[in-house]
């Protein structure tokens, strides 16, 4: 059974070269994947590799050049009207620029309300309660549910941009950094949010992040991509324990690590 | 000499419906040339409003109390017009958000030409040449014809690359640099912080490190100032933030990293 | 992009096809017969079928709108034999009132409604826009208050009878204006400009309010972008951060929305021509509808929907143009 299923995903931008010459540039190369349900596909690699593109494109954000795109065992590559709204339903973004996806003239009970709206589904309690609720999840103070984005901190708005996403149960969450801006027990919490979802409603992640070590706690599998291309996809332990190409043992070697020396006389004070 | 920067006694307050708030209470740091402060702490405990204070960039509304000093000079209070001079010359920032931070109409070529002929003046050629140039140094891949591209062309990481760029270029004595590496892979961005300690070490840049990532911080920073609900709960030499911790906060943030190495509490193979 | 200007072109045919049908359908077959109509008070019913025959009127609806439809692009002739008249190219028929040809009289025409719409764009395009700037940066003062609370209270006001009030006060009471007359730039300037001037202010007015409150708006939202920030941030002069960063963002959907003004505009403006008596083709609809004169109400309607469709596609290509993001990039 397969949630969601790419196959040979392409993208290529037309960049207008000098003297209106058109130039192509292939930022996605023949991307396949699939993800279950209740599973947690980890995309990691390179920077300007291809991860958003593929993302906008699975989300249906954006027309793939070349490939197909299936869905609930629906072909949606062209979907539209009613199949275009079912797939919005089921699957949701959480933006890697976390500002710029957030509607600055729009409150936060505003924008955590509005995918409600626009599905028709009537929330339990009253908006206010729902969006306060919502807040409280993702660890911000549901008092603030009246503020506007730009009231609001890099790492809070970016937590805006979870709560939005959740707040009409999908069964695909696609997270592209969406935790990169949080310190590491809002992360802490907000991973242990979403596994708990994963859990109990059986959400499927795409989860897009620079961050190895938090990777490896909630990806089942993973992909690493370089170039436009897949270059490895594997089980989370088999990447990471035993990684077949030659990109990913570069990745994870230049994985920064806190000072050994200090973090071995901290840990010996602590047992003291 | 006097140090670079000298913040004391800082105080963010916000105007809001239930009365003034202070975001940031009573933050106090030095930083030498050629030192890295690393500020560390809480989502919205005030790491931004500390350094738009620096840089005389508050949100409208917003008030600062304290004192602020560049290189002996103090700067908070002082008009915009003297600030303006100081600004994108001898202090730079790197903003937390790229891509709203960059103006979608604009090329990034232009956007970063503008800030070396605001300061340096110079023939439009001049410029454009320093622009890529600056691409080049921060590891943008074909900086030639990028540099003719719009912000909304690039990729999460490519802009942040195109931020840094656009700060350094006119060589600034300080630098703050807002959470610079969150898009950026491992390699890219063990790529920009060897620029970065270059640039310190070379020409004696001091710089403001704002980040989530506590192993890059103790493999930059001399000292580190943790925040947390606008204020400083510790203030210390790397070494001893991460080796002594001595405050709860700071010892909850460090049991909370997730490591690479450590066992998978689901029982999967490490 | 040379595929999406034919898919553009293609698109403007065929509105402006539709609403030919449509407004020959409304007004050759709804209204009443206009052989009647020409032929007067002393008429027998062999003179209304002569007319009839005459006008094509006898023919089968569909002949009747293809015979319209080819004599705008190939002319046509009207009766035969002796009375046979041949209509040239653009032939939009003759007007039931004057015979003159409807299109003589749409170019003759066309100048005066140009010249009222566009004295009143650029009019109000300063006005609005530099009373909006000024607001905009000096937010929430005295001087912002009273110029939105006159921008607000402006826009409220019906062009008749600011009209009416400016040629009260300043023609019959103070006379420092003549009343408007028809003349052409090349005999008089002067008069020319005195003519032109009251109606370009009353048509610029409620526009120039308008266009003050959405500049406001959308510079005030503008300034308050992170970018903005930025641009502070690179020691930039305020004189620059505001002319090259927050103007142009600020401005561009204003644009657009000028480009359909203005076109709408261009197919006359029909209160301020009346009210001034300018002979322009808001008047000479007024006139048509007033008289039943079919054939002008006809070209008129499609003058107005061309400029409208039309200039919709322009203000298309202007905003991509103007917003790299929409650029069409993506084959
Ligand atoms: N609209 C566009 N026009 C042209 N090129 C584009 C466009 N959008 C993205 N690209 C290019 O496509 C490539 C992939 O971009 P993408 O945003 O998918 O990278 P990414 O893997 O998400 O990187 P990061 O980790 O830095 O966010 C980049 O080289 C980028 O410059
Ligand atoms: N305009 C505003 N009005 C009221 N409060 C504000 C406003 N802007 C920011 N704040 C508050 O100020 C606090 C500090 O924000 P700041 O951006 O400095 O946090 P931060 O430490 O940078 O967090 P992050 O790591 O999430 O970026 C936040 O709690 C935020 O909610
Ligand atoms: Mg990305
Ligand atoms: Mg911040």
């Amino acid at each position: 059974m397969t949630l969601l299923r790419a196959t040979g995903l392409t993208k290529r931008f037309a960049a207008r070269g000098p003297l209106g010459v058109k130039a192509e540039f292939t930022a996605v190369d023949r991307v396949s994947f699939d993800v279950g349900p209740g599973e947690t596909l980890a995309v990691v690699g390179e920077s300007g590799s291809g991860k958003s593109t593929t993302a906008r494109m699975i989300a249906k954000l954006m027309d793939p050049t070349e490939g197909s795109l299936e869905f609930d065992g629906e072909d949606v590559t062209r979907a539209k009207g009613a199949a275009l709204a079912r797939f919005r339903a089921g699957v949701q973004v959480v933006f890697q620029d976390p500002f710029s996806s957030l509607n600055p003239r729009h409150t936060v009970e505003r924008i955590l309300t509005a995918p409600l709206v626009y599905q028709g589904i009537a929330p339990n309690g009253s908006r206010r309660a729902h969006a306060k609720e919502l807040m409280e999840r993702v660890g911000l103070n549901p008092d603030h549910s009246l503020r506007y984005p730009a009231q609001f901190s890099g790492g809070q708005a970016q937590r805006i941009g979870i709560a939005r996403a959740l707040a009409v149960n999908p069964k695909l969450v696609i997270c592209d950094e969406a935790v990169s801006a949080l310190d590491v027990s809002v992360q802490a919490q907000v991973i242990e949010l979403l596994r708990r979802l994963q859990r109990e409603s059986g959400f499927s992640f795409v989860f897009i992040a620079h961050d190895l070590a938090v990777v490896r706690q909630i990806a089942h599998r993973v992909a690493v991509m370089s170039k436009g291309r897949i270059v490895e996809l594997g089980d989370t332990a088999q990447v990471f324990g035993d990684p077949r190409d030659e990109y990913t043992r570069t990745l994870l070697a230049a994985v920064p690590r806190i000072n050994p020396e200090w973090d071995r006389r901290r840990r010996e004070r602590v047992q003291a | 000499m006097s140090d670079l920067l000298v913040v004391e006694d800082l105080t963010v307050t916000f105007p809001t419906a239930r009365g003034p708030v202070d975001v940031v209470r009573s933050v106090s740091f030095t930083l030498g040339r050629d030192e890295t402060l690393g500020i560390v702490g809480e989502s919205g405990s005030g790491k931004s409003m500390t350094s738009l204070a620096v840089m005389g960039l508050l949100p409208k509304g917003a008030r600062a109390s304290g004192s602020v000093r560049l290189d002996g000079v103090e700067l908070l209070g002082r008009p915009d017009r003297e600030l303006r001079r100081l600004r994108g010359d001898r202090m730079s920032m790197i903003f937390q958000d790229p891509l709203s931070s960059l103006n979608p109409y604009y090329t990034v070529g232009l956007q970063i030409e503008e800030v070396y002929r605001a300061h340096r003046g110079g023939s439009g050629k001049d410029a454009r040449k320093v622009a890529i140039a600056a691409l080049q140094q921060v590891g943008l891949p074909d900086p030639e014809r990028r540099v003719d591209y719009y912000p909304h062309q690039f990729s999460g990481g490519q802009r942040q690359r195109v931020m840094i760029a656009m700060a350094l270029v006119c060589s600034p004595e300080l630098l703050i640099a807002d959470e610079p590496t969150t898009a950026l892979d491992v390699t890219v961005q063990a790529q920009i912080l060897g620029l970065l300690a270059g640039l310190r070490k070379d020409s004696g840049m001091g710089l403001v490190f704002i980040t989530h990532d506590l192993a890059v911080i103790s493999s930059i920073a001399t000292r580190v100032l943790v925040m947390r609900q606008g204020e400083q709960v510790e203030y210390a030499t790397a070494e001893q933030v991460f080796a002594e911790p001595r405050h709860d906060y700071t010892r909850m943030l460090l049991d909370s990293i997730p490591r690479i190495d450590d066992p998978l509490d689901e029982g999967v193979t490490a | 992009m040379a595929r999406y200007l034919a898919g553009r072109a293609a698109g403007v045919v065929v509105i402006l096809l539709l609403v030919c049908l449509f407004t020959f359908v409304i007004f050759f077959t709804l209204s009443p017969d206009p052989a009647v109509m020409i032929c007067g008070k002393t008429c027998t019913p062999e003179r209304i079928h002569q007319i009839r025959d005459a006008l094509g009127l006898n023919e089968p609806f569909l002949t009747q709108f293809f015979s319209f439809l080819i004599g705008i692009f190939a002319g046509r002739d009207y009766g035969e034999g002796a009375n046979l008249v041949h209509c040239a190219a653009p032939c939009l028929g003759y007007s039931f009132q004057t015979n003159q040809s409807v299109w003589d009289m749409v170019v003759e025409r066309l100048p005066v409604s140009a010249t009222v719409a566009i004295g009143a764009a650029v009019l109000w395009l300063l006005v609005g826009i530099a009373a909006g700037l000024v607001s905009a940066v000096k937010e929430g003062t005295w001087w912002d208050r009273a110029a939105m609370g006159l921008a607000l209270g402006g826009s409220s006001v019906p062009n008749y009878v600011l009209a009416l009030a400016l040629q009260y006060v300043l023609v019959v009471q103070l006379q420092v204006l003549p009343f408007p007359q028809a003349v052409a730039f090349g005999d008089d300037p002067v008069v020319w400009f005195q003519s032109y001037l009251m109606p370009w202010v009353v048509l610029a007015a409620g526009y120039a309010c308008l266009y003050a409150r959405l500049t406001r708006a959308n510079v005030i939202d503008t300034l308050a972008e992170n970018f903005m920030r930025t641009a502070r941030a690179k020691g930039l002069s305020p004189v620059l951060t505001m002319r090259r960063h927050a103007l142009r963002p600020a401005l561009t959907p204003i644009a657009t929305i000028f480009g359909m003004d203005f076109a709408a505009l261009l197919g006359g403006a029909l209160i301020t021509e009346t009210v001034f008596g300018l002979n322009g083709v808001g008047k000479m609809a007024a006139d048509s509808i007033a008289k039943n004169d079919q054939p002008v109400i006809m070209a008129v309607t499609l003058l107005a929907a061309f400029f409208v469709v039309v200039g919709n596609v322009v203000v298309d290509l202007v905003y991509t143009a103007l917003d790299p993001r929409v650029r069409i990039t993506a084959r």
